[in-house]
């Protein structure tokens, strides 16, 4: 049991290192294209955990927030010749932005309201991104320029994997401070226990809004880091089914699981992919595996996998582990 | 220092609060007694602006609070520890402490010696420190609840029915402290309380509050000898 436990301790540092190892294993520019990919959404759903996860508000418009983060980064960039690193200052105030907007309407709006208000939301900016003509309307942005420091360009998969890589761990470490500050025990607390919280002199309205804001100026930078990696925006990316496919993320993951968010992002990203060969009906395949992981290990893939474990060996070993299932 | 002026609040079309006046001194321990649903636990929520009086004034060291938010009223320094304790049940001792200072600008020193303090207070916290308060035994919570509401140095602390679901000599362990928060530490106190006994014999002052109104109010001493209030509180 013992060594069990600190195997796990150690987990996620093995998925990190894991993470930081892979491209020496998949080779192809496909498969590395796509954990670009699962390391962003891994930052946007560590973001995201601090509304949904933590503060137990379901917000279904992050796709739109990750967009306007990529359009406003590749804007500044295309139209203004900005350089992709100083179009970071206003890829974070549009963040900061939109986290303040959408918070408001949290205060008021609860729920399944809230759920409707954000999926509006997201269909509101996916419609203005195809119609204006200054977005590039349907075809989006090409031609965005990578990032560069001095002459190196991070322009081949692999150097902008380990850039993206670069950025996931730093998120990382700001999201595990905020989780552990202060912040992070009030966002839990408002899906708690809310009253006690106002009796403690905490403004709840206030508590709500900085956890949409974090949450948006993860999106945002994932979002710009996104563009300029793909060099190509369209639209067509940052529909309805990516908003959700990123709470999927946290669910599987566990909500307000920590690094759950992180493999859970993996899982979204890759799964597909590995489904594909078997043709058409695979998005049929991957839906029922969404499915049966929701039933199945509600509370997060790896937490219930250690509570079915601890079930069976208490079913081997009589009452002896009982009490191990009640500490998790 | 805090004082009620004629406040009424519905809750809904129901009348819970009627013209009721009330005010704490500084340095005085007010208990306020009376049956279950007698108003009791909605004039403090009316003060706390947890709920909203539709007419009257609540002042609070000369300054209007009627309309102010909960959390700002915390900030005024006024701090109610709600009955059922209402502790942070996933939290740990150490957090739910450090929660009841979040709304004050303290660095981490002085949060970490406000804890400490908290802790020779309330020894038995301590060994539970790293503890989810959701595992606390019932007296302990309330501790804790006490404890958490120090933390943001109030100049009030009202506390409804502190006892309520405690063994005897917990309450006794209780009651205790509260008189060391008001004598050693110079807050005001307000307890409701349905045990009316013990709230007579610990205030200086006390009201009865019977449907919604202040039926008595007065030095406590003189309550306890008071006939009607004996039989219908006391039950001597």
């Amino acid at each position: 049991m013992k060594d069990k436990r600190s195997i796990l301790k150690y987990f996620p540092l093995l998925m990190l290192g894991m993470i930081g190892i892979l491209p020496l294993f998949m080779t192809s520019n496909y498969y590395q294209t796509i954990c670009c990919q699962a390391m962003l959404y891994a930052v946007v759903a560590l973001g995201l955990n601090f509304i949904v996860g933590l503060s137990g508000l379901m917000t279904l418009g992050t796709a739109a927030i990750y967009g306007l983060g990529a359009y406003t980064s590749a804007l500044c960039c295309t139209k203004l010749g900005m350089n992709p690193w100083a179009a970071l200052v206003p890829v974070l105030f549009m963040g900061w932005l939109i986290g303040k907007g959408l918070g408001y309407p949290s205060l008021r709006v609860q729920g399944v309201y809230l759920s409707l208000a954000t999926i509006g939301f997201n269909e509101i900016v996916r419609s203005f991104l195809t119609n204006l003509e200054w977005t590039g309307s349907g075809t989006g942005i090409r031609n965005i320029e990578p990032y560069r420091i001095g002459d190196f360009a991070f322009d081949t998969q692999i150097r902008s994997y380990y850039l993206i890589y670069a950025v996931l761990l730093l998120f990382i470490g700001i999201a595990w401070k905020i989780v552990n500050s202060r912040w992070g025990r009030a966002f839990v607390a408002v899906k708690d226990n809310p009253e006690a919280l106002q009796i403690c002199g905490i403004d709840i309205a206030n508590v709500k809004i900085t956890a949409f804001t974090l949450s948006s100026v993860f999106a945002v930078v994932a979002g710009a880091m996104y563009a300029h990696f793909n060099r190509y925006i369209t639209p067509a990316t940052y529909t309805t089914d990516l908003s959700i496919s990123f709470v999927v993320m946290l669910i599987i993951g566990g909500l307000g699981n920590f690094w759950g968010c992180i493999y859970g992002a993996y899982i979204v990203a890759f799964l597909p992919q590995l489904l594909r060969p078997i043709g058409l009906s695979y998005k049929l395949i991957y839906a029922l595996i969404m499915m049966c992981l929701v039933v199945f290990f509600p509370n997060g893939l790896i937490r219930d996998m250690k509570k079915y474990l601890t079930f069976k060996r208490a079913l081997k070993g009589g009452a002896a582990s009982e009490n191990n299932s009640q500490d998790r | 220092m805090l004082e009620a002026d004629r406040i009424t609040t519905y809750y809904g079309n129901a009348c819970a609060l009627r013209e009721v006046s009330f005010e704490v001194n500084e340095g005085e321990i007010v208990s306020i007694i009376g049956a279950n649903g007698a108003g009791k636990s909605t004039l403090m929520k009316s003060i706390m602006g947890v709920v909203k009086p539709r007419t009257g004034a609540i002042r609070y060291k000369g300054k209007e609070i009627l309309h102010f938010p909960t959390h700002k009223i915390v900030g005024e320094g006024i701090v109610y520890v709600p009955e059922g304790r209402d502790v942070f049940a996933p939290m740990s001792v150490q957090d739910n402490l450090e929660m009841g200072a979040y709304s004050r600008p303290f660095s981490k020193s002085q949060t970490e010696e406000l804890c400490e303090e908290m802790y020779q207070m309330f020894p038995r916290l301590k060994e539970r420190r790293k503890q989810t308060a959701g595992t606390l035994s019932g007296g302990e919570q309330q501790m804790l609840a006490i404890a958490r509401g120090l933390m943001s140095k109030p100049e009030i602390i009202m506390f409804d029915e502190p006892s309520l679901g405690l063994a005897p000599i917990v309450v006794d362990e209780v009651f205790e402290r509260i008189k060391y928060i008001n004598q050693e530490l110079k807050i005001s106190v307000v307890l409701v309380e349905q045990n009316a006994y013990m709230a007579l014999t610990i205030s200086d002052r006390s009201y009865v509050m019977e449907n919604g109104r202040i039926a008595k109010h007065g030095a406590s001493q003189e309550l306890l000898h008071d006939d009607s209030i004996k039989t219908a509180y006391l039950g001597m």
